[in-house]
């Protein structure tokens, strides 16, 4: 994995998004608080937004260079995104959300299989149902399914247990734990929690105020109690 | 009521519906555009669409007789290239009808297409739809209340539109009368109670688009 | 002393002027503009008197009347809506006089090569359109249906007319290029540079076309009304008529 976010210069509205980095971990946490920046970012990896300076390189694949005016269109990323109110599609069907990704994908990756996700994520009951009937952390789930089922080779997660109480997030959890084991991709991890971070990444960057102010491996994050 | 009555009536709606049609695609565009995007001079075009909602409709009416007139210049390249003669024909009617009820279906259009999230439109590219598939199983299916009410809006403007149209279609009978236009020429002659009954088609007609209307945008904010 | 002098003068003048300036309502037919405005221009530089009018087809007129719109004098283009009037009791009949004579003529754009020498030519294929004044309603309209159907021709010819508002519509029709000929008075082809005239229908061929004036009973100017209709009874009046292209009908 490798993921190359240099010369990024995005000014947002209290300060400058600004980052020159390497990623190499496989779970990266993008730790900060509220307002540091963290979704702004994702939109620029994902080719939702576009700044006034950039370079973003995935693997062997130049997907922004402000420089020489290339931007790859996010539909042609193929880079999972997971949002913090995670967009379902209220006026589709589970199954027509989770396949939603799969028709402009022309080779299907065994392990992004309907049956493979659907196991792993625990959704195969849910499939005939409309998104509004579902509950909070099915709702979580159905949406990492759907980024999944587009067979992504990165996934950004944006603050996936944020909006859920404590019970929920420890039910959330294992799925995420899974979510490493049984895909293999590389992922982006959204955070403003220090326990999420030491637990479920390999590496985390910290960021404030738009600057990334540490980049090191997640157990090297502040001691805090883990939650469960 | 007469056959002509009848002839009148059915070509009133049907020139309607037609011209509803016709300004669809050219309406849900600028209004997506109007929504989604902006740009230098983006406030000339929201006046320029918003006009014939404000101006005269005769004024309106006059503007489109020069300007389709066969000295005008749209008019005139179509009366030297092709033979072809907008005023004073039933294709005034659609013209007149479709301009003076754009502004209704694109006001409402665009506050259905703000209304969606954008943020449902950008995961749907993540997952990698083109922008026509974004719009057509996302934008438009969200929207589709406010389109359907503005289309309705639009159909009962067109079915009472006077002012332009007897500017530039005049009443031909047989040719471009409309509901509107016969009664109008009912009331020059005197014969108002044949102009009451049809004044009575005209009512009910506007009533079920206006009331279809509103019933659709209630349902929405259920 | 003086300016008590000079008050009393100017009050008693004050008050005297509205009493003697009046307003006259005249709802004339539209082929009668441009020779009433000359008219009533001449009339005011020796009467306080203002003169309003109201141009417009004298089927429109008429039925403004009816309904209680605020005419002193009436002056029509037909006997027909004067007749209608007079039969609902709103004109009096002892004022009542058929004023002037008029012709029709067929008008083309004046840059038209089109020729017209007898009524069956206007079936003629290059014509797709003739603007005609309301034939349902306005007298020019009603004028020139009777023409046609003296000939056998307005079956046909009907399929190809753009009916307009009145006379003065017709008019713009034929100047705009829209219609590639009209049928109006010889009196409104007069006033316009933009058309020409091609053919004038020969009084045998033609009804009588005949304009009565009178003065309307609930006029609220009667007095001044009388004086203006007298004035168009004038031979300077009748002059100014005949300049325009009217005939005299007295």
């Amino acid at each position: 994995m490798k993921l190359l976010l240099k010369k990024i210069s995005l000014p947002l509205a209290h300060f400058t998004l600004t980052m020159d980095l390497e990623i190499h971990s496989r779970v990266t946490a993008i730790f900060g608080p509220s307002g540091a920046g963290k979704t702004s970012l994702l939109d620029l990896i994902a080719g939702l937004r576009r700044a006034p300076s950039a370079f973003i390189q995935f693997d062997d694949r130049v997907l922004t260079d402000t420089a020489k005016k290339i931007f790859a269109p996010a539909r042609s990323r193929g880079i999972g995104y997971v949002p913090q109110d995670l967009a379902l599609f209220p006026h589709l069907s589970v199954r027509q959300n989770l396949l939603y990704g799969r028709k402009s994908r022309k080779t299907i990756d065994p392990l992004f299989s309907f049956e493979h996700v659907t196991n792993v994520l625990e959704i195969a009951p849910l499939i005939s149902r409309g998104v509004t009937q579902l509950s909070g952390g099915e709702k979580q789930r159905v949406a990492l399914a759907r980024a999944l089922l587009a067979s992504p080779q990165l996934l950004l997660l944006d603050e996936p247990l944020a909006s859920l109480d404590a019970p929920l997030k420890a039910r959330i959890i294992p799925y995420l734990l899974r979510l490493r084991e049984a895909f293999h991709i590389p992922i982006l991890y959204v955070t403003h929690e220090r326990a999420e971070v030491r637990a479920l990444c390999d590496a985390v960057i910290e960021l404030e105020n738009g600057r990334c102010v540490r980049q090191g491996r997640a157990a090297d994050a502040a001691e805090i109690p883990p939650q469960f | 009521m007469t056959s002509e009555d009848w002839q009148i009536i059915w070509f009133t709606a049907w020139v309607a519906a037609l011209s509803t049609l016709l300004i669809l695609p050219f309406g849900l565009a600028l209004a997506w555009t109007l929504a989604r995007r902006d740009w230098p001079g983006k406030s000339i075009v929201e006046t320029f669409v918003s006009l014939p909602l404000v101006m005269p409709p005769v004024a309106t009416g006059l503007i489109l007789l020069k300007l389709f007139g066969r000295r005008g210049g749209i008019g005139g390249f179509l009366h030297e290239q092709f033979n072809f003669d907008v005023i004073f024909t039933w294709r005034a009617v659609l013209l007149a009808l479709s301009v003076m009820s754009l502004p209704l279906l694109v006001r409402s259009a665009r506050v259905a297409f703000a209304e969606v999230n954008p943020r449902l439109e950008e995961i749907a590219r993540t997952l990698g739809a083109s922008d026509w598939r974004v719009f057509f199983t996302i934008t438009a299916p969200l929207a589709a209340r406010g389109i359907g009410a503005g289309l309705l809006l639009a159909f009962a403007r067109a079915l009472g539109e006077f002012g332009a149209t007897i500017m530039i279609a005049g009443n031909i009978p047989g040719k471009t009368s409309t509901l509107s236009l016969a009664i109008f020429q009912d009331v020059q002659l005197g014969e108002d109670s044949h102009a009451f009954r049809l004044l009575g088609f005209s009512v009910v007609l506007a009533f079920t688009a206006v009331w279809c209307s509103e019933f659709l945008l209630r349902r929405k904010t259920k | 002393m003086k300016n008590k002098f000079l008050f009393l003068v100017v009050s008693l003048v004050w008050f005297a002027l509205p009493v003697r300036a009046a307003e006259i309502n005249v709802f004339a037919a539209a082929s009668l503009t441009d020779s009433l405005r000359q008219i009533a221009a001449q009339y005011e530089k020796n009467s306080s008197d203002r003169i309003i009018f109201n141009f417009g087809a004298s089927s429109t007129l008429a039925r403004q009347i009816e309904e209680g719109a605020p005419a002193d004098i009436f002056f029509s283009a037909d006997e027909a809506k004067m007749d209608g009037l007079e039969k609902k009791n709103l004109i009096d009949p002892a004022t009542r006089k058929s004023r002037l004579g008029n012709s029709l003529v067929v008008v083309v754009a004046a840059d038209s090569a089109l020729q017209i020498q007898s009524a069956a030519d206007l079936t003629n294929a290059s014509i797709q359109k003739i603007a005609l004044a309301d034939p349902q309603a306005v007298p020019a309209g009603i004028y020139a249906k009777k023409w046609l159907e003296h000939f056998q021709l307005w079956s046909v010819i009907a399929t190809k007319v753009v009916p307009m508002e009145n006379v003065r519509g017709a008019l713009a029709a034929v100047e705009s290029g829209n219609v590639e000929a009209g049928v109006v008075y010889k009196t409104d082809a007069g006033i316009s540079k933009k058309v020409k005239v091609v053919y004038e229908v020969p009084s045998a061929d033609a009804p009588v076309i005949s304009y009565p004036l009178a003065l309307v009973k609930d006029a609220q100017q009667p007095v001044a009304a009388k004086k203006f209709l007298n004035y168009l009874d004038s031979t300077e009046a009748g002059d100014i008529f005949k300049k325009f292209g009217f005939t005299l009908r007295d």
